[in-house]
């Protein structure tokens, strides 16, 4: 039981990003890819996720066993993985309510919309409200986000770290066996950070979920402590280690990496 | 429900409804006189029908070489079908309204009063006590002139657009309007819950012919739902007029919703007169027609009216709607705001014309404000023309224009969260649509709109 990248290879727009990644995900670890501005980390985030403008040219990506290559985004959550943006887009007119209950009622599996026997009674696929609203209480509760929230439309003016918690919300929602949280960190002050985290944990613990945790600092680190930890660099892994590599690296930056990459070709 | 709640049913007209079956007139002078002698018309509106069918016969069709008519074909008209159908048939009670179209009136504890024509026959009215009481009126507009003929008469079709010599369409809805919404609310009278206004037709129904007059007296305050809907099996007409008036201080809304069948082609000649200090809200919704051709005009006569327009229509398969708007200030301290939102799938086409202009005697502090935006799925096409006349200083004036596709990112990023494509872009179009559909009064209205929306993306 695994998310396991196998030598992946992805352009965007003609040109090679991802040099071949490599990388195996079990349930209930976490993973920690850390690595400079522009080492291909979002590129890799979104390609997992089936970006239409990210082309797969060569190797492949399996959740527990299946391919995900030519499963459009929709077919992947539903399989189980969740992608945590660091730019999450803003959908206006569309409240964070009725999308949550859209996304959840989808990847639970509330019947397939596109059977036309249900035509225009979109709700008969709809996770019963009352169960909804329940459970999405408890998670603003974890995520200590005030329900006035779910009024909003999704992330429209919400600022920095609003969006950050409404990721992990629906996350907490969607209940994936495999994660990816791309720089969940970025535009979170320190409290927020926090709670951001504690949430993090708990869902990991309680779901058993395979996690992927792409940032630049240490900081989240701290408190969503990584099994593993790689270092990405040139759309490539370039080491793998424990925690300590991350204490190394926060220390001596990723210069040290580079050098070392460069001793080891010579 | 409680007793005071209650609508109270008015007697339909039995001889009328006797007389009207299955008759049909074929346009001319006849027709005029059959119509005036049917519903025992003052004379004053028979030489007004006269007049206009005159007018009718000296007009030509507009030319496409109009600014208003370039873009929509006149060719696919038919005009010469024109055929007056009665085959009006009396309602009980609003339980036996054909199914089909329950679904399209509010529950009636919801609204102050109820009208539905069918076929151009006043089919059903009905009023709370507590307006009957208060001396509104929401009646058929043939019935209205055996009441309140002289008030009638000094608003009739007196319009900058909404006047029979306007184009060829106007005068003969003035020729040969048949069934017509009157609503009337007086001085000072408040309107607690909206008014509802259903126009009907069924597969006998002919050619659409409906005259709207809404008079709101100083002060006064009213919303009006109005909508269209016609089961037609073959291609058919709608030639209609809509007059508002906003007296000073009034505030009006008024819903107007568009659900022909898509074998029917219409043009319509819609105008507000917002008065001193009057509120007017506009909503259109259009979602049916072959071919629809609308000219909204709100004209803000006197100093602090204000207007609101906002539109949306959801068209597919190969609907045509060209709608030409018209933001007119004449006083000072005028405001108006237009937002028109279309979602064009398959081949459809929308055509939306904006035109907002400021008179010299309306300077300072008039603003005006004009957005269109347009989604296109697949092969559709969408073209916006917003303009800017300005004759006085001292006014804020803007305009803008879009025309795009779904945006592929806020697509990406709900398929993400597990939503099939065609749920996602649903979820976009109706987010789009939303700011429009918010302004429609009534949750079960709202609700309706945003299921035929769902409905749309299943088609």
């Amino acid at each position: 039981m695994a998310l396991e990248i196998r030598n992946l290879h992805v352009a965007v727009e003609g040109e090679d990003i991802l040099k071949g990644v490599s990388l195996v995900v079990e349930r209930g670890t976490k993973h920690a890819l850390m690595g400079p501005n522009g080492s291909g980390k979002s590129t890799l985030s979104y390609s997992l996720m089936g970006h239409p403008n990210y082309l797969v040219t060569e190797g492949d990506i399996l959740l527990d066993g299946t391919s995900l290559l030519g499963m459009p985004p929709d077919e992947r959550a539903r399989a189980g993985l969740f992608l945590a943006m660091q730019y999450p887009v803003a959908v206006s007119g569309v409240s964070l309510y009725s999308f949550l209950h859209a996304a959840t009622s989808a990847v639970r599996g509330y019947g397939d919309q596109s059977d036309t026997a249900t035509r225009g009674r979109f709700n008969a696929h709809m996770m019963p409200m009352r169960e909804f609203r329940k459970e999405v209480n408890d998670e603003l509760d974890l995520l200590k986000i005030d329900p006035i929230f779910l009024r909003r439309y999704l992330n429209e003016g919400f600022s920095g770290g609003e969006k950050k918690r409404a990721e992990i919300l629906q996350m907490a929602m969607l209940q994936p066996r495999y994660a990816i949280l791309d720089e969940t960190d970025s535009g979170l002050d320190i409290d927020a950070l926090r709670i951001v985290s504690e949430g993090v944990n708990t869902l990991q613990r309680e779901l058993n979920i395979g996690l992927l945790l792409i940032t630049h600092y240490q900081r989240i680190l701290n408190y969503i402590h990584p099994d593993v930890v790689h270092i990405f660099v040139d759309g490539r892994i370039v080491k793998t280690g424990d925690f300590e590599l991350v204490e190394i690296l926060e220390e001596q930056g990723y210069e040290w990496v580079r050098q070392e990459l460069v001793g080891g070709q010579k | 429900m409680d007793k005071t709640d209650a609508l109270i049913e008015r007697e339909t007209e039995s001889s009328l409804s006797a007389a009207a079956t299955s008759q049909v007139l074929i346009p001319g002078p006849e027709a005029v006189d059959g119509l005036s002698d049917l519903y025992n018309e003052p004379d004053w509106m028979r030489q007004a029908r006269h007049a206009a069918w005159e007018l009718y016969e000296s007009m030509d069709l507009p030319s496409p070489k109009e600014e208003a008519w370039r873009r929509t074909d006149l060719k696919t008209y038919p005009l010469d079908s024109v055929r007056v159908t009665f085959s009006a048939r009396e309602l009980d009670g609003i339980y036996a309204f054909p199914p089909c179209w329950d679904y399209v009136l509010a529950p009636v504890e919801q609204v102050s009063g109820v009208l539905v024509h069918c076929n151009g026959a006043r089919t059903y009215a009905a009023m709370r006590r507590d307006d009957v009481q208060n001396n509104v009126v929401l009646e058929g507009l043939h019935a209205a002139l055996a009441t309140h003929s002289d008030l009638i008469q000094s608003y009739w079709m007196k319009g900058q657009i909404a006047r029979p010599s306007f184009n060829k369409f106007s005068a003969l809805n003035a020729a040969l309007w048949h069934g017509g919404t009157f609503v009337y609310v007086p001085r000072g009278k408040q309107v607690a819950r909206p008014l509802q206004s259903l126009v009907a037709y069924d597969a006998a129904g002919g050619t659409g012919l409906h005259h709207t007059l809404v008079i709101a007296e100083q002060g006064s305050r009213v919303t009006l739902i109005q909508d269209r809907v016609s089961q037609d099996e073959q291609e058919e007409l709608n030639i209609e007029v809509v007059e508002i008036h906003a007296e000073a201080g009034a505030r009006v809304r008024y819903v107007s919703l568009q659900h022909w069948s898509e074998q029917r082609c219409s043009v319509t000649v819609q105008e507000a007169q917002v008065a001193q200090d009057a509120n007017l809200v506009w909503v259109a919704g259009s979602m049916g027609g072959k071919l629809t051709k609308d000219f909204l005009r709100s004209e803000l006569s006197a100093s602090g009216a204000r207007s609101t327009m906002a539109g949306f229509s959801f068209v597919h398969g190969s609907q045509h709607i060209d709608q030409s708007t018209y933001q007119h200030h004449r006083g000072r301290d005028t405001y108006s705001d237009l937002l028109f939102r279309n979602v064009l799938r398959d081949r459809a086409r929308t055509v939306f014309y904006g035109m907002i202009r400021v008179e010299a005697e309306a300077g300072g502090g008039t603003e005006g404000y004009q957005t269109n935006n347009n989604i296109l799925l697949d092969e559709a096409r969408a073209q916006a023309i917003p303009g800017l006349e300005i004759k006085a200083r001292d006014v804020r004036c803007s305009h803008g224009a879009t025309v795009s596709r779904v945006d592929p990112e806020e697509r990406f990023y709900l398929q993400a969260r597990g939503l099939p494509r065609p749920d996602a872009e649903r979820l976009i179009v109706q987010g789009f649509v939303r700011p429009v559909i918010d302004r429609v009064p009534l949750a079960h209205m709202r609700q309706r709109l945003e299921d035929e929306i769902t409905e749309r993306f299943w088609q």
